[in-house]
């Protein structure tokens, strides 16, 4: 065999993956089927949608805050051009830098298309055509997701566009219509907001990021709408069609009112589905559910050697649960027995405020029943978050009513997906709201909301509310 | 005025207790007759029940030593802390109110099936009593299989209706309790954290997390094969650190820093920890004191058994035609015991402070082996029993013994013991004393072996035995002299019937 692991996909679950099999001493290969590495995170994902995210928040907050600060500038003009070519230089400069990592721990990058001979064996062909063959001991696939479209209304890339056209348009929507009101479409939709987009989203269920807590969701709908953005909940799109110049969206409200919206663009952002096409899995026997490869609690495939890890497999589409599976593996093969805790793999919102939540959510602990406390404390009575003018949002937390144990945290604010990191923390070690409160925070610091949100959660006794 | 609750007189030659555990707290609120602690002489383990009803103030703690007659706690009746004091009984009585409601479902607890080839349990402890008030998932009762003990869960939140008595066996899908489900929080949880130290509070709220792994320290405990639950967390609230699974490899007594070569083993290294049970702990302890307090020293001698074998298979039909009860060892064995303790009475003493109590009575302590740990019924007067007295006797005890419905007065004051290791095939051992007593005969297995009569090599069933005595009271003389005396009497039994 050439390789002790090939890894199919170099996102952060497959890059993560073979540095980690590196690390520990097998022969790596990875196989990516783009010029580039770092998949759908690093190049049209995560990565390029925070640089759009900041360069269009610093935008909006000069237009908006500077005079109220005391900085008085002329009227702030957008560049897009620039923001978009931004955005490429800061991608370049992250897919560089899994390149040079995959140098730097000796793995062997092979660019093109993988698909499985046999479970030993991965024909790769590049971009000419030209095949190769690898042989391997262990396979990692990590081929990722791709966006869902609509049934009736397939990506044109020109005016019904997902996510990765959305992070590349050529001029500045004058009406953008989000379809789905999850962590995509509102991300993308606050991105031309701020920098003068009409925003109008439609989503089906009754809430905003309707997988995350019910509170966020409804203080998402408040920031959102004074941002601008039109919020159409509880909609069926039943109609989306591009008219050349414009398109055209009908969509139905429960109690059968007919919604009709004209934009320039529509975002399509109702999910991701896994992506194994071409991978050849059912000539090696690796079982799939609905498009999902099926794994056991080791991550491993219906065939022994062959592991699958990331979006293709069960669980929340997030870079970061990926970048943990891949770990998972490597350690498994190198005969170690590393965890995963599903439970605290925390879920970030990049709007501003920010959302990011961890543990369960008071949805959840309603319907199992069991016995929980809330306490939350709003970011308006925070002296940084007075001092920054970032006073929307609030810190919730849940905790267990007899034993204290925190179960969920769930912050919408300023710097939220920075700040859940702590939260995961005192959750790994089955910290109590009182063990929080107990532990000096900084101040003046947004984490004092946390902690004060604790006290609230302890005895309802926070100080500075 | 408050009521002073002093140690009850348990036994005779029982002084002092020790209290196991106290199932109150210092402050709560207890009913008569409520049992309120745990206590456990030499004997036995017994629960001492409130004498009245009131708050309950601990004055020993628990794991103290306290003679019999001494004050252990005091309970204020409820007058006085009610009456005067309407403000502090107001909260409890509205959190009574707003306490638990009943929803009129009864949830049906049955023995669940605990693994293949067991087909019964026995409830050992009840950890919850009939009429109160439990939450889902709350350990509500020990339970003992064969196998193993475990722990039985609550199925519903509410109230306790104990069907199943301690010590009962219930085969598997048997009914061990009712709950009558309520919903909402239990009402005293209120009181008892303003009421009390908030330190004692903070431990109990604390706890929960005992024995969680962190991260790093799950992965170290997994790959060494240790499950959390046998390492002892030194975290905050008994979390276990990664310092802790990193040392958990370090075997108590072992050298662990030489054994980083050994490679690690492959097979399923399971290993289960049970709480010592009350007897256990007394037989543990009282077994190490007689080795620390007394200067044992044993001496043997072996016994061809085949006269008694041979009175034996002569006499046993007609025998047990008669009496309705099998001729077995025992009885020889204890007349022969009697009448050299006759002869040696010092044998048949013990040591009081500075003085010596003989006894002109041979009571016999016969080790019986029991599910639950090793017992010691007593046989009284041998001297004066017939063979038949003796043998139905050692059967009633014995089976009493093995039900667990010995009487701690059935157990108490013999002067002698015999232990048979026999039965499980020992050759030769040296028993512990039965403390106060100052000695001990141990039996062993009949193996046939070649001895030399008369110039002779024959083969005869020959049972080694052993005397192990206390020697501050027994010299060597007397216990030697005493052993070959039983010797002679087995090996020709017409010794016991003269008397010579």
């Amino acid at each position: 065999m050439q390789y002790n692991v090939t890894v199919i996909g170099s996102g952060p679950g497959g890059y993560v993956a073979a540095i980690r099999c590196a690390q520990l001493g097998f022969k790596t290969a990875i196989i990516e089927k783009y010029d580039t590495l770092g998949g759908t995170c690093l190049n049209v994902g995560c990565i390029p949608s925070k640089a759009l995210l900041d360069s269009t928040e610093h935008y909006y907050n000069a237009k908006t805050h500077f005079s109220t600060h005391g900085i008085d500038i002329p009227e702030p003009n957008v560049n897009f051009g620039q923001m978009i070519k931004r955005r490429g230089e800061v991608v370049k400069a992250n897919v560089d830098g899994i390149a040079f990592l995959m140098k730097k721990n000796k793995i062997d990058v092979h660019h093109g298309v993988g698909s499985f001979v046999d479970k030993n064996t991965i024909r790769v062909t590049d971009k000419e055509g030209k095949e190769s063959t690898i042989t391997t001991e262990n396979v990692i696939i990590a081929t990722g997701s791709k966006p869902t479209p609509l049934p009736f209304a397939p990506f044109d890339k020109k005016r019904i566009i997902s996510s990765t056209e959305a992070l590349v348009l050529k001029e500045i929507p004058k009406h953008l219509i989000v379809i789905g009101g999850g962590v995509i479409g509102m991300e993308l939709g606050s991105v031309y907001a701020r920098i003068g987009s009409k925003v109008t989203v439609v989503e089906f269920l009754d809430s905003l990021i309707p997988t995350m807590d019910g509170t966020m969701g409804k203080e998402l709908l408040k920031v959102a709408r004074k941002l601008g953005i039109e919020c159409h909940l509880g909609h069926k799109v039943t109609a989306l069609e591009n008219k050349g110049k414009e398109v055209v969206l009908k969509a139905e409200s429960k109690d059968g009112k007919v919604l009709e919206l004209k934009g320039d663009y529509c975002l399509v952002s109702i999910g991701r589905r896994p992506y194994t096409e071409g991978l050849g899995l059912e000539k090696i026997g690796i079982e799939t559910e609905r498009g999902q490869i099926k794994v056991d609690d080791h991550l491993r495939t219906s065939v022994p050697n062959i592991y699958a890890i990331g979006d293709v497999v069960r669980g929340a589409m997030l870079a970061h649960k990926a970048e943990e599976e891949g770990v998972m593996v490597a350690e498994q093969l190198a005969g170690q027995k590393p965890h995963i805790n599903y439970l605290l793999i925390p879920g970030v919102v990049y709007t501003w405020p920010e959302v990011a939540s961890v543990g369960y959510t008071e949805e959840q602990l309603k319907s199992s029943g069991r016995a929980y406390k809330t306490g939350s404390f709003p970011y308006k009575a925070l002296g940084r978050a007075r001092a920054s003018m970032d006073t929307d949002g609030l810190v919730k937390v849940l905790a267990d009513k007899e034993t204290d144990e925190i179960l969920g945290v769930h912050i919408i604010g300023a710097r939220a997906a920075d700040m859940i990191a702590a939260a995961v923390t005192a959750m790994e070690f089955r910290a109590s709201a009182e063990d929080v409160a107990r532990m000096s925070h900084a101040h003046p610091t947004y984490m004092e909301a946390v902690r004060e949100a604790c006290l609230a959660a302890t005895a309802n006794r926070p100080i500075h509310l | 005025m408050a009521i002073q609750m002093k140690v009850p007189t348990v036994g005779e030659s029982i002084s002092e207790v020790t209290i196991a555990n106290w199932l109150k707290k210092d402050g709560d609120v207890v009913q008569p007759d409520e049992i309120i602690a745990e206590l456990e002489s030499d004997k036995a383990a017994f629960e001492l029940p409130a004498e009245a009803g009131g708050v309950l103030r601990i004055i020993r703690k628990a794991g103290e030593t306290v003679p019999v007659g001494e004050v252990i706690c005091e309970i204020e009746p409820n007058g006085k802390a009610a009456a005067p004091e309407p403000a502090k009984s107001a909260p409890a009585a509205s959190a009574a109110a707003e306490g638990p409601k009943a929803t009129g479902e009864v949830k049906e607890m049955k023995v669940p099936a605990v693994g293949e080839s067991i087909t019964e349990v026995t409830i050992s402890t009840w950890l919850k009593k009939d009429g109160d008030f439990v939450k889902l998932d709350e350990v509500i009762a020990e339970v003992e299989s064969d196998k193993a003990t475990f722990e039985l869960p609550a199925e519903a939140t509410g109230i306790l209706r104990i069907v199943a008595k301690e010590g009962e066996s219930l085969s598997i899908g048997g009914l061990i309790c009712r709950i009558e489900v309520m919903e909402g929080a239990p009402a005293p949880a209120a009181p008892k954290a303003n009421a009390q130290a908030p330190a004692a509070a903070r431990q109990e709220s604390a706890s929960y997390a005992a024995g969680h792994p962190s991260p790093a320290a799950a992965k170290i405990l997994d790959e060494k094969g240790i499950s959390p639950q046998q390492v002892k967390g030194s975290g905050v609230g008994g979390r276990i650190t990664k310092e802790d699974a990193v040392k958990a490899e370090v075997r108590p007594g072992g050298a662990a820093e030489a054994k980083p070569a050994v490679p690690a083993p492959t097979g399923d290294r399971v290993e289960r920890r049970e709480k010592m049970s009350s007897l256990r702990r007394t037989i543990a302890r009282r077994l190490v004191s007689v080795k620390n307090e007394t200067a044992m020293l044993t001496t043997f001698n072996e016994v061809d058994m085949k006269p008694i074998m041979d009175i034996r298979s002569r006499y046993k039909d007609k025998f047990k035609e008669k009496f309705g009860v099998g001729l077995g060892f025992m009885s020889f064995f204890a007349k022969a015991v009697a009448a050299a303790l006759k002869e040696f009475p010092g044998v048949n003493a013990a040591i009081d402070g500075d003085e010596i109590v003989y006894h002109d009575y041979c009571d016999i302590s016969i080790a019986v082996s029991t599910p639950r740990g090793l017992v010691v019924p007593v046989i009284r007067n041998v001297e004066k029993l017939s063979f038949d007295q003796i043998e139905s006797e050692v059967i009633r005890l014995a089976t009493r013994g093995r039900d667990g419905k010995l009487s701690i007065e059935e157990m108490t004051g013999g002067t002698f013991s015999i232990t048979n290791g026999g039965v499980f095939g020992s050759m030769l051992s040296t028993p512990i004393i039965n403390p106060p007593q100052s000695a001990i005969l141990g039996m062993h297995n009949i193996v046939e072996r070649p001895v030399v009569k008369n110039g002779e090599i024959v083969i005869r069933p020959i049972m080694f035995v052993a005397l192990s005595y206390d020697h501050r009271i027994v010299d060597g003389r007397e216990s030697v002299s005493f052993l070959v005396r039983v010797k002679e009497m087995l090996e020709d039994p017409g010794r016991l019937l003269l008397g010579i």
